[in-house]
This record gives structure tokens, sequence and C-alpha cells, in this order.
């Protein structure tokens, strides 16, 4: 393989290891792979136990209802997941990219054609993916063994339902795929490498420019715009029939899908915005103008961690709005079970989405780490120049806090209005006892305890995501980092 | 009471500097008891060839580096044994760095570079040193690049922001590490002109690391080392003068 030859070969590691694969991000492109397989594995085999649990139980009535609205929903959450690690794993290959120009560009210069580099790129993703896969479904399905080993015993029941199966391996395979597709994606910028670049000490530009198409614009601004149309519509629709629900969910998802096709145009101005909150420091102006260096790895990396803060959110707020309608309509306090069962449901919603935001959390954490790895002269420079440790510090917490903190206010925002939305539009209609007022509207419920800790979980967030990078960035001597 | 570099009219001293890297059989002894002192206002040429010590010299008494043994100073303070956090601050007001290449932070402007030392120390200049920033700028041509980025700079013109950067704290002394190696023999040349006006016009002591000798013919005094040690101390030097005294220095077998 070419890139062993020009590549310095690391200490520590056993030879058999190709160098690439020890290369900063891939061993978080695995964990990315194989949470999402993991979690796939997971549901699959709760599902089909729940399945096989109701079908065996004769008392249960509408069992096959039950576990294929169950199985849709599994879908669905795996579905964020994957989706989630694909935008991650894209993130990170256009990050390695970046840090690889040079050696991309000594390539080419040998003779290397751009596009046999990107192959080679997207071929390292699907062996990672691959890895990520294997790993998911082994732990998945150890996790699962031993999840309903332990459940079946503590609910006292017994169903014959063998974990083992051929359908985990396609949550493993999906993986696999989606990681060459991400890759590939994200090595795009392979192909403007040119072999001058390895020559030249050219410095390196500040600001890459958006390359947003005029065609993904108009998509975007188009998905949001029909997407937030039907959101209302949804809730109009709400205050005649609970399928209104539908309505909305459609329009949840083109509303999102828009803004995630146009992350790059709505992220950096929020970016800036957050920028100014920090004040005019130096470590607060280099992590501004850092966080906005490379808009779309910033915007991508945010967005991931955004659509993970909104999911939490949205079930949370809709959990305490269905609770405010329904007792809106009812005339009267809710039953005491009924709020039981909301808060279960919500809970294992919560959690479960959750799963996409650790993944959009390593994500970040390893971007974050990237980018200090490929800044180490520049920082060099500035230690030379006088920036102490501790304020090297500050530029990365500040960093790290630019991306979660526009990410917490955009996503809790988006999840107050999508969890609201669902609420209302599903039970805007319903008469509910002793009352029966329809239709009903209300205001959005806001749960403070989750909404807290949603805002706690992004603040660890923040400190764990700077640890690395800060030991990363303090270790090295600005003479060391200023020779390379 | 010892003697101050103050009283030697020194800018930056060392004495007795060693410097060895790795252990035993493999040690490689960079610096070898050096004992020299950077005169006050002049610009002194570093000289010698490649594994001389003459980076590692510059590295230490610019507080960038600690020796394994001797003593160093900036003006009157020793440096040797002083803190991380206090030789940081040591070099952001009293140090000045021009390198040879990647000088400028690539996210901020010239300006946002030049005022960069006085940033760090979370202050603006002061109404004197803003003119003499703008004096600056003005004799070095940057008033129209001032807002530009440096990849939006030749590299002549990021060696002036590094330069004007350097001086713009009027410190004890600048540090500049082959200035020309990344330039066009013209731009080298000027920013060669600009160092030693400075030096010349406002009394800028100025230490510059340099193994071309057409560079070195710029200095006031040109120290040579080789193999860790001082082995020439003269005054200013034609570069063919500096030419032979290198030719004749690699002759002498070791």
């Amino acid at each position: 393989m070419t890139a062993v030859t020009v590549a310095a070969p690391s200490r520590r590691m056993p030879a058999a290891v190709p160098v690439w694969l020890r290369e900063r991000g891939m061993g978080a492109t695995v964990l990315v792979a194989a949470i999402s397989a993991a979690f796939g594995v997971l549901l699959i085999s709760v599902t089909g136990f729940l399945g096989a649990w109701l079908k065996a139980d004769p008392y249960i009535g509408g069992g096959e209802t039950v576990a294929v609205v169950v199985g849709i929903l599994s879908a669905l959450l795996v579905g964020v997941a994957v989706y989630v690690a694909a935008i991650v794993t894209a993130n990170t290959f256009a990050t390695i990219v970046a840090g690889r120009t040079r050696r991309i560009a000594l390539l080419r210069l040998i003779g290397a054609s751009a596009r046999s580099q990107r192959a080679e790129i997207a071929r390292q993703g699907l062996v990672v993916g691959a890895i990520g896969g294997l790993v998911g479904l082994l732990g998945g399905t150890f996790a699962a063994w031993g999840l309903l080993a332990i459940g079946s015993r503590l609910l006292g029941i017994e169903v014959a339902y063998t974990v083992v199966q051929p359908l985990l391996l396609i949550p493993a395979a999906i993986v696999a795929l989606t990681t060459w597709a991400a890759a590939w994606a994200g090595s795009r910028r392979v192909l403007s490498v040119t072999p001058l670049q390895a020559l030249s000490g050219s410095v390196e530009r500040t600001h890459e420019e958006v390359s947003a198409t005029r065609g993904r614009t108009v998509v975007a601004i188009a998905l949001f715009a029909v997407g937030a149309a039907l959101l209302a519509l949804g809730i109009v629709v709400g205050m005649i029939s609970p399928f209104g629900v539908i309505v909305a969910f459609f329009g949840g998802l083109a509303s999102f899908t828009g803004l995630t096709l146009g992350a790059v145009l709505v992220m950096p101005p929020l970016l800036r915005l957050t920028g100014r909150l920090f004040g005019r420091s130096v470590p607060a102006r280099l992590a501004a103008e850092n966080a906005l260096r490379y808009p779309e790895r910033s915007s991508r990396m945010a967005i991931g961690v955004v659509m993970g803060v909104a999911l939490v959110t949205m079930f949370a707020v809709a959990n305490e709005s269905v609770k405010i309608v329904v007792a809106a309509s009812g005339g009267g306090a809710l039953p005491a079970d009924l709020g039981q069962l909301l808060d279960t449901f919500a809970a294992v919603m919560m959690g479960l989405v959750a799963v996409s935001a650790v993944i959009a959390a390593v994500g970040l954490v390893n971007l974050l780490t990237i980018g200090i790895v490929q800044r180490r002269r520049e920082l060099g420079l500035l230690r030379a120049l006088g920036l102490t440790s501790a304020q090297v510090r500050r530029v990365v917490l500040f960093e790290a806090a630019h991306v979660t903190v526009t990410a917490l206010v955009f996503g809790l925002a988006l999840g107050v209005a999508y969890g609201w939305a669902a609420a209302q539009s599903l039970f805007g209609s319903i008469p509910i006892p002793p009352d029966w007022a329809s239709p009903t509207f209300v205001p959005p419920g806001m749960p403070w305890v989750p909404l807290l800790v949603v805002v706690v979980a992004t603040a660890v967030l923040t400190l764990v995501a700077a640890v690395t990078p800060t030991r990363l960035a303090t270790r090295a001597a600005p003479v060391e980092a200023l020779a390379e | 009471m010892e003697i101050t570099s103050t009283d030697l009219g020194l800018a930056a001293r060392v004495q007795q500097l060693t410097k060895t890297y790795g252990t035993g059989e493999s040690a490689v002894r960079a610096l070898d008891g050096v004992t020299v002192g950077i005169r006050r206002g002049e610009f002194t040429a570093i000289m010698g060839p490649s594994g001389s010590g003459k980076s590692t010299l510059m590295h230490i008494m610019a507080g960038l580096d600690a020796p394994t043994g001797g003593r160093a100073w900036i003006g009157d303070t020793d440096i040797t044994g002083l803190s991380d956090l206090e030789l940081t601050i040591l070099r952001r007001r009293r140090v000045g760095f021009v390198f040879q290449s990647f000088n400028l932070v690539p996210t901020l402007d010239a300006l946002g570079n030049i005022l960069l030392p006085f940033a760090l120390d979370g202050r603006e200049p002061s109404a004197l040193e803003r003119s003499r920033i703008d004096g600056l700028i003005a004799s070095l041509g940057l008033g129209p690049r001032l807002t530009h980025r440096p990849h939006e700079l030749s590299g002549g013109q990021q060696q002036r922001v590094a330069i004007a950067r350097a001086l713009a704290t009027a410190p004890d002394l600048v540090f500049a590490d082959e200035p020309t190696g990344n330039l066009d023999s013209r731009s080298g040349r000027e920013v060669l002109a600009l160092l030693a006006a400075a030096s010349r016009e406002h009394g800028q002591s100025i230490a510059m690391v340099t193994h071309d000798p057409v560079a070195a013919a710029y200095a006031d005094r040109v120290l040579f080392l080789g193999d860790g040690r001082i082995v020439a101390d003269k005054p200013a030097q034609t570069a063919e003068a500096i030419s032979a005294h290198m030719l004749a220095a690699e002759e002498v077998p070791a």
C-alpha cells in the first residue's frame, strides 16, 4: 500500500496493523461504527424478544400490532443513530484528509491520480466500518444476550427466543456500508489537492470557502419551509383529528433534514453569535476564529450535537405537553397511572435517542482533538510569542464550548418546538373525561428536570471534549512544534 | 556583587552554556560551554553550518528551551530556572521573534498579528506604543495590508508583518531565525535592510541566526559557531569575507 511507504511508522503498536489505521480519527470512527451497530443489534434483539413474548402470551390483546409499532420505532431509532454516525464519520474523514494534504500532494507528485487517492481513503472507510460493525455485532449480541437473560429472570417470564440469528448481521452490514459511503463523501477535498502543495511551504488558508452549492441550498430551504408548514398544518389538523401527528411527523422530518442539509448556512452565524459571548480576550478570539475556520466541519460537528439535544428534549417536552393537553381537556388533574405510563415511555425513548447524542459527542471530541493536532505549529508559535499554557487551555475549552453552547441552545429550541407540535397534533382533538373539552390548545410543557439533565450533560461533554486536546496542546514544547 | 548585563552594555548573555541531547553513548552535545554576550543596540549575526548549535543557542537565549548547564540572561534577568509561566511572560514582554516561516497566526489579520503581544498581555498599546506601531507600519509599507490575513500576503509581506510584531513592544532583544530562508533574494534583501535599519536608527538589539553569508553581511557583528562552541567573533564583514571564513573553517580537520 502506498500510504505505508510514505508515513513514518509509529512506535509501540504491532507492525501487523497498517499505519493508516493508527492515524488519529480512525479509532473514533471504529468506536462510532461499533456503537451504532451494537445499538442496532440490541434493538433488534429486544424487539424480537418482545414480539415473541407478546405472541406467546394469549392474554395480551393486539400483541401483533404492538410488535409492529415497536419494530417500526426501533428501525427509526437505529436509522437516526446511523445517520448521526454517518455525519460524524464524513466529518472525521474530511478532517483526516485535511491533515494528509501534504502526503496526498506528494503521492500526486509521484504520479498517483486524485481519484485513486480518494478511492483509497473510501476503502479505508470500508475497512474501519467493517471492523466497527464486527465489534458492534459481537458487543451488541453479548449485551443483548445478557440483558434478555437478566430481564426475563427479573420479570419472571419464559420465552423461547434465540439471540444469535442471521438478522443481526444487517445493522453491522449497514454500518460498514454507511461508513464506506461517509468516508467517500468526506474525502471530496482530495480532488482539490495539487501536486504543488507538496513543494511549497504555503500558508494554510484561513477560512475554507463554504462549498454549499446553489442546488443544495435551494433544497435545504425548500425542505425546511415545507417542513415548517407541515408542522403548522399538523397542529391545525390535530385540533380535529389525531392524524395531525402524522402530518406533523413528516413536517418534523422534512424541516430537520432541511436544517441538516443547510447546516453550513445556519450554523456559522450562530457560532459567530456564541463567539461574541466569550468576550475579546486572545483565547476567546482565537477560539472563535478557529470555530469558523472550517465552517463545514464545525457546522456538521455542531449539527450532530443539535440532533442529539433536540431528540432528547423533544421526548421530554412532548411528554410534559401531553400531560398538560390531557389535563386541559379533562378539566382536572391527570390520572396518576397515565402520568406514570407517559413518564416511563418518555424516559425509555430519551435513553434510546441519547445513543445518537453519544455518537455525536464522540465525533465532537475526536474532531476537536484532530483540530488541535493539526494546529501544533500554530500553537508552538503562539507559545513562543507569549501564550501561557493556561491560555492554551482556555483556547481549547472555549473552542469546545463554542460548539456545545451553540448546539445546546439551538437543539433545545428545536426540541421544544418539535415536542410541543407532537403533543398538540396528537392530542389536540381528543376529548378527555370528565370535561370532554375539544379542541384544546396549550402552550409547550417545560419539564425542568430532563432539560436540566440535558444542560448538565452538555456542560460535562464540553469539559470531557477539552481534556485530550488540552493535554496534547500543552504538552508540546514550543521549540518542537516550531521545528516541524 | 555580580556584574550585570547592563554594566556590560549587553542585551543578553550566556555563561558556560551546555546543552546535551540524549544520554550515554548516543548523547549529542549541541552546545559545549558557550559564553557570549549580545551587545545592546547592535545587529548580531550568529553563523554556522547545520548542526553547529546556533539554533539551540538562540532557543535557550530566547527562553524557548532550557540548557543542560550554565546560565542565560535577558537584560539583567537570569532566565535559567524561571518557571514556564515566567518564561512565557518574559518572551511576551521582552523578546521579539521573526522565524523562517509560519510566523503569523493564520486566523488573525496583519494588524491582529502585529498587536498580538499586547493582546496576549490583555492590554491595549499605550498612546506612545501606538504611535510607535503606526510608525513601524508606515515604514514597513504595511498600511494597505493591515486587514489582510496571512494567506493573502506574499512571503516578503508576511515577514514584514512579523518584523513589525517583533519590534512593536520595543523588546530587549529581537531574535530572527533564518528570516530570509523562505524568501526570494529581493524580498530577502528588503527584510535584512529593515532589520539593520531598526538596529541602526532605533537602537534595537537584534540577534539573527543564519547560514547565509549574504544575510550575515548586514550585521554589525558576526559570531561563528562550530561544533557547539564560539569559534570566532568578528566585526561587520563583507559576504565574501564571511564565506572565506566559513570555507576555511570547513577545511580545518576536526
